[in-house]
């Protein structure tokens, strides 16, 4: 199976911080990975590394073939690449349907066109109902679920979403695993970074686990839970798979 | 919807006959020069909305491109006999090609930093026009040639021609809002001007169309310099890159309304018919008293009212009119 994307021992620092140190990995075509690890582990720096918004140090990311360190993030997405934010990032003033349609003009300039994919992302996401609302109005969920249907709309190959679980309740998360289902049966591509195990359990077919800045392990999701680095690091040692109801175990 | 649409159709119709019958109703030459004014402020508050409202880049430096249009087109007609109707067009490209170095500069700048920033480029602009005194006749400045009534050079007897001309500025002013902020471009502005790194996650480069609307901003603005150095037959660094025009391009969209079609226009009206009436009942005798008054609607208009006065137009109208809710939001904060 072909390579969607390819991280070959990225480093950032910020002052003395090594922030992501020496992280290597891969995601297939098709496939879902999550990266997990505690908070400060370098998940969401990561995330930035390759999506264009900082500059590694070093290392090299190869996104469906190509190199993309060094792109500035618009060009990132245009090949391929949507991200969310960890705090979604609304246009607060622009309604639903506005702000889905900035995505879409990445596609089509056409006004037509744009608003009729961009309904079809905000259906996607169950937001039809909100669709005039002004974004700044929106729960907190909704917000992610639109920053989703924008992010979708620019029509993505790959995936990056970053703790798009967080706060939510346990029926919303389950919803949210079987909308990230979904996608996956499209057959995209999906990095998600995830503090909720339950879900990563239920949607992720590999796991890459960081933790200060460095890769600790990786592996099919049972292995890693069962490894006793992650449980010191990151999990506890009160966590059981699979009887595990421990939610979350940060 | 479509009845919306033709309602807005129906008022502007009204609105431009209205502007262009009212030469005939007008004869005081005090009159007619507010009224220039209004329309002149009005179309460099349109150019200066584009990037300061629509994409939220709050320039406070337009002087720059007002006084490179009106030393363009000024040096082209006294140093080589161009007409100023050619000069004006001139004046508007050397603007943009001066806009991409200041933007690449000033760009790098967000919020605050960015206006302190534009500031500098006209006050710079400003100093360089004061010392070239071989050139561009330095600090004396000089006055227009007088060619009488020569429609072809831009000169006109009587006062109608000129407001004509201004308003046929801000018509053009306003018909490429209008077709910016309903395409993808209006969108891309204002999405930038929410929040940049979100618009770069969704594919826009938000540099280049902070480049390119900086680009047609300038352009228009340098169109209102030629214009208004030739309504005053004068020219001088202090007149052309005054830091009044920048403070003046910001305010007038700041009151009227924020990154709308119409709201530098209802500001200007507003901010200058409130000027000329304070200087006409309290400018005699105690000197800054108009100021002050001035100053105090200002600060209650933008305590009050920060998203401008065009919303308390439309809440009124809806209320009042309609007695229904707010009327749709415009394109494109909607779809």
């Amino acid at each position: 199976m072909a390579e969607a994307l390819v991280i070959r021992n990225i480093s950032r620092r910020f002052g003395g911080l090594r922030a992501v140190q020496d992280v290597s990995f891969a995601v297939n075509e098709g496939e879902t990975v999550a990266l997990i690890g505690p908070n400060g582990a370098g998940k969401t720096t990561s995330f930035n590394l390759i999506t264009g918004y900082y500059r590694p140090d070093a290392g090299s990311v190869l996104a469906f073939g190509r190199e993309i360190v060094g792109l500035r993030p618009h060009d990132i997405c245009a090949h391929g690449l949507a991200r969310t934010f960890q705090v979604a990032r609304p246009f607060g003033k622009m309604t639903v349907l506005a702000n889905v349609m900035t995505g879409a003009f990445l596609r089509d300039r056409n006004l037509d066109v744009a608003r009729a994919q961009a309904r079809a992302a905000i259906e996607f996401v169950g937001l039809t109902a909100k669709e005039h609302t002004p974004a700044r109005d929106l729960t907190t969920i909704d917000q992610r679920r639109l920053e989703l249907a924008r992010a979708l709309a620019t029509k993505p190959r790959l995936l990056l979403l970053d703790e798009v679980m967080a706060g939510l309740n346990p029926s919303e998360i389950d919803q949210a695993v079987a909308l990230i289902g979904k996608l996956s049966q499209r057959g995209l591509t999906i990095v998600i970074v995830e503090h909720v195990m339950r879900a990563i359990m239920a949607v992720a077919r590999h796991i890459v686990v960081l933790d200060h800045g460095q890769k600790i392990a990786e592996g099919n999701p049972k292995d890693v839970v069962a490894n006793p680095d992650v449980i010191r690091a990151y999990l506890g040692t009160g966590y059981v798979h699979p009887a595990g109801a421990g939610e979350n175990a940060c | 919807m479509r009845g919306l649409v033709s309602r807005g159709g129906f008022w502007v119709a009204v609105l431009a006959v209205a502007a262009l019958a009212l030469p005939l109703f007008v004869s005081s030459s005090f009159t007619f020069d507010i009224c220039i004014r209004v329309l002149l402020f009005a179309f460099v508050g349109v150019a200066w909305n584009l990037m300061g409202g629509y994409a939220k880049q709050l320039s406070l430096g337009h002087a720059a491109y007002f006084g490179l249009g009106a030393y363009t087109s000024t040096i082209l007609l006294i140093r080589f006999g161009v007409s100023p109707w050619i000069g004006m067009l001139a004046g508007g490209v050397v603007a943009m090609l001066a806009s991409l170095p200041i933007g690449a500069l000033c760009f790098r700048l967000r919020g605050p930093y960015f206006a302190i920033a534009t500031i500098a480029t006209a006050q710079v602009l400003m100093l360089l026009f004061l010392k070239f005194r071989d050139f561009a006749w330095g600090a004396e400045g000089t006055t227009m040639p007088n060619l009488g009534d020569a429609p072809l050079m831009m000169q006109f007897e009587g006062k109608a021609p000129y407001y004509y001309v201004v308003l046929a500025l801000l018509a053009i002013g306003l018909i490429i809002t209008y077709r910016i902020e309903r395409s993808w471009m209006g969108y891309y502005l204002v999405a930038v001007g929410e929040d940049e790194d979100a618009a770069e996650a969704i594919g826009v480069d938000a540099l280049r169309i902070k480049r390119n609307i900086y680009l047609i901003s300038a352009f228009l603005t340098a169109l209102a310099g030629t214009f208004y150095v030739q309504y005053i037959y004068f020219i001088d660094p202090n007149t052309a890159f005054s830091f009044n025009v920048s403070v003046e391009a910001a305010l007038v969209s700041i009151v009227g309304g924020i990154g709308t079609l119409w709201g530098p226009v209802v500001g200007t009206v507003l901010l200058e018919a409130t000027s000329a009436l304070l200087q006409s009942w309290l400018g005699g005798g105690h000197g800054g008293v108009q100021l002050t008054v001035y100053s105090l609607i200002l600060i209650a208009v933008i305590l009050c009212r920060p998203a401008g006065l065009i919303g308390l137009a439309t809440d009124i109208y809806a209320r009042v009119v309609r007695s229904g809710p707010p009327p749709a939001k415009e394109v494109p904060l909607d779809g």
